[in-house]
């Protein structure tokens, strides 16, 4: 474990009584994209805070690249690049003071991939960051991230305010980082930019990790949607009756249902209503998500 | 990383930082220039000897004409510390609390630097601050020789470091409750309350008699509250001053290294 770019054992993080994560334990392994996944408020930017030795955990461990997160936070920092979630920079400073100053604070020269890095993403340098956009700020804010080649490059929320175009510029960088080696944890709600980059996935909701796994492996076990088309209205009920159906939505004379198990019982109903038109795909990311996040709240209903 | 955080301190407080001290440096050309004015206005001392309570809670006590009764009325028991503290106690509640709020903190906590030497340098950036408005005031009371003010240069100089150091003592506990509590708006409140009890044991002393045993108590006794301009300062006013702001750079760090930043 300690050869792992993350490991939390039990991570735990409450603020007086309120929960800000519980029980943590992932792992990430070293060369991989982790995308670690929630909703606002699930859990995310504490944790990160938490691997960042931004924040002393009230219970668990955790280590970054084989130092404990809060007793060798400096070992940590000198190894990881971090964008944080909510980018504040400082205002009166234009981009190029921030990136020479922080290249002196970590003792680099403004090399000339430094140089590339700020032209492959377009970052204005000339202007003081209260006159930048959120997007050319995070475009600012990948390049302090990334600028001293880390080990481990942690990001919350890193596409916010990227643009379609600039977000496949920084989907390709985080590729080549990942071919190089190197780690990226990358947290997100965007279930579309995980599953584009990642290897593996965390879902976390209220503090608690719902599951880990590959993208892959979500994927393939992940219930297919299929719309049928009817030619009048159809009774959504008795869909519900057949085993391995998830869902019924029903729109006059479309149904839409979710699905995973064997399919013959479904067919046959289906041949005896006659449908005009049917539609069947795997679920993406996005409603394998929304699936753990139901389940989960039918688990906790009382 | 060196003193990057320093400079990045001082360039982000710059304008304010100048502002201060070409202020108070010419609040304090003006006072002595005008001197000669009043110096023979007899007048003056009659307000000290008439209601001398109300007088000390302006700092002044005593004779208003004398050249230390001149300049502690004007500068050194008023408008110099109020200045000063003005800056201190603003950065020291701006520093940590101020830049965790604004979330600019964790940009340079996430660097390879311990938070120990983080705080180290944000006080030295205090004290560069603090020396730039001491040092144009002690200068231009020096320049205040030409104007009949002759003063030793080595209590001008005590004093205006005594002020200093009574900065950075109220900055730093300010800066260690911004650390404890996260907030800067608490620790303003908590700086600024003891920096007022303390001007009001430390003025009201002299004249009212059961103050005065809590004199000792108050920073600006053993700053410039005890004649240290007429005086100089003493080994114990000096130690007394440097202790408070080694034990609350001290607690600083120590808030600090358990603080939970956004």
């Amino acid at each position: 474990m300690l050869d792992s770019a993350i490991a939390t054992f039990g991570l735990t993080k409450f603020y007086g009584r309120n929960r800000g994560i519980e029980e943590l334990s992932i792992c990430v392994e070293r060369g991989e994209v982790f995308g670690f996944l929630g909703p606002n408020g699930a859990g995310k930017s504490t944790t990160i805070r938490a691997l960042m030795g931004l924040q002393r955990p009230t219970r668990g461990q955790a280590t970054v690249l084989g130092f404990d997160t809060w007793s060798e936070s400096v070992e940590v920092h000198r190894r990881v690049g971090y964008l944080p979630g909510e980018l504040i920079l400082f205002d009166r400073m234009t981009g190029r003071q921030h990136v020479e100053w922080f290249a002196r604070a970590r003792c680099l020269d403004v090399a000339s991939e430094l140089v590339g890095l700020v032209d492959r993403l377009e970052v204005v340098l000339d202007r003081p960051v209260s006159q930048l956009s959120k997007g050319n700020r995070q475009k600012l804010g990948i390049v302090l991230a990334t600028m001293h080649r880390p080990d481990l490059l942690v990001l919350d929320e890193p596409s916010a305010g990227l643009d379609p175009l600039m977000q496949q510029t920084f989907h390709e960088l985080l590729r080549e980082v990942a071919a190089e080696g190197r780690t990226v944890f990358l947290s997100s709600h965007e279930l579309d930019e995980v599953q584009r980059v990642a290897d593996r996935v965390a879902i976390v909701r209220d503090g608690r990790l719902v599951v880990t796994d590959s993208v892959d492996h979500l994927r393939a076990n992940a219930p297919q949607t299929i719309e049928l088309d009817f030619r009048g209205p159809v009774d959504p009920r008795q869909f519900e009756a057949i085993p391995g159906v998830q869902r019924v939505h029903s729109d006059d004379t479309r149904i839409t249902l979710e699905f995973s198990g064997a399919v013959a019982p479904l067919l046959r109903l289906v041949a005896e209503l006659d449908p005009v038109g049917l539609v069947a795909r795997k679920a993406d990311l996005d409603e394998l998500f929304l699936q753990y996040y139901r389940s989960q709240e039918s688990a906790n209903a009382p | 990383m060196r003193l990057e955080v320093v400079r990045l301190e001082l360039l982000a407080r710059r304008r304010s930082t100048l502002g201060y001290a070409v202020g108070m440096g010419l609040y304090t050309f003006v006072i002595v220039a005008l001197y000669p004015s009043f110096q023979h206005d007899t007048s003056l001392d009659k307000i000290t000897k008439s209601a001398p309570t109300l007088s000390a809670l302006f700092g002044a006590i005593g004779s208003l004409t004398s050249p230390t009764g001149w300049l502690n009325a004007n500068i050194y028991e008023n408008f110099f510390p109020l200045m000063m503290l003005l800056l201190a106690i603003g950065y020291g509640a701006s520093s940590i609390a101020g830049r965790d709020e604004e979330g600019t903190l964790a940009l340079l906590a996430t660097l390879p630097i311990a938070r120990a030497r983080l705080v180290a340098q944000k006080v030295l950036s205090l004290v560069v601050q603090g020396l730039a408005l001491a040092s144009i005031v002690a200068v231009m009371v020096i320049v205040g020789r030409s104007f009949h003010l002759a003063l030793p240069v080595g209590h001008v100089v005590e004093a205006s470091l005594a002020t200093l150091l009574l900065g950075l003592d109220l900055g730093l506990l300010t800066m260690a409750v911004g650390a404890r509590t996260g907030s800067r708006g608490t620790a303003l409140g908590v700086g600024s309350a003891i920096a007022a009890a303390s001007y009001l044991v430390s003025s009201l002393a002299p004249v009212v008699a059961w103050v005065r045993p809590a004199r000792f108590a108050s920073l600006f006794y053993w700053s410039i509250g005890n004649g240290q301009l007429s005086t100089g300062l003493t080994l114990t006013d000096a130690a007394v001053l440097v202790l408070v702001a080694l034990a609350a750079g001290v607690v600083s760090i120590r808030m600090f290294a358990h603080m939970d930043l956004h």
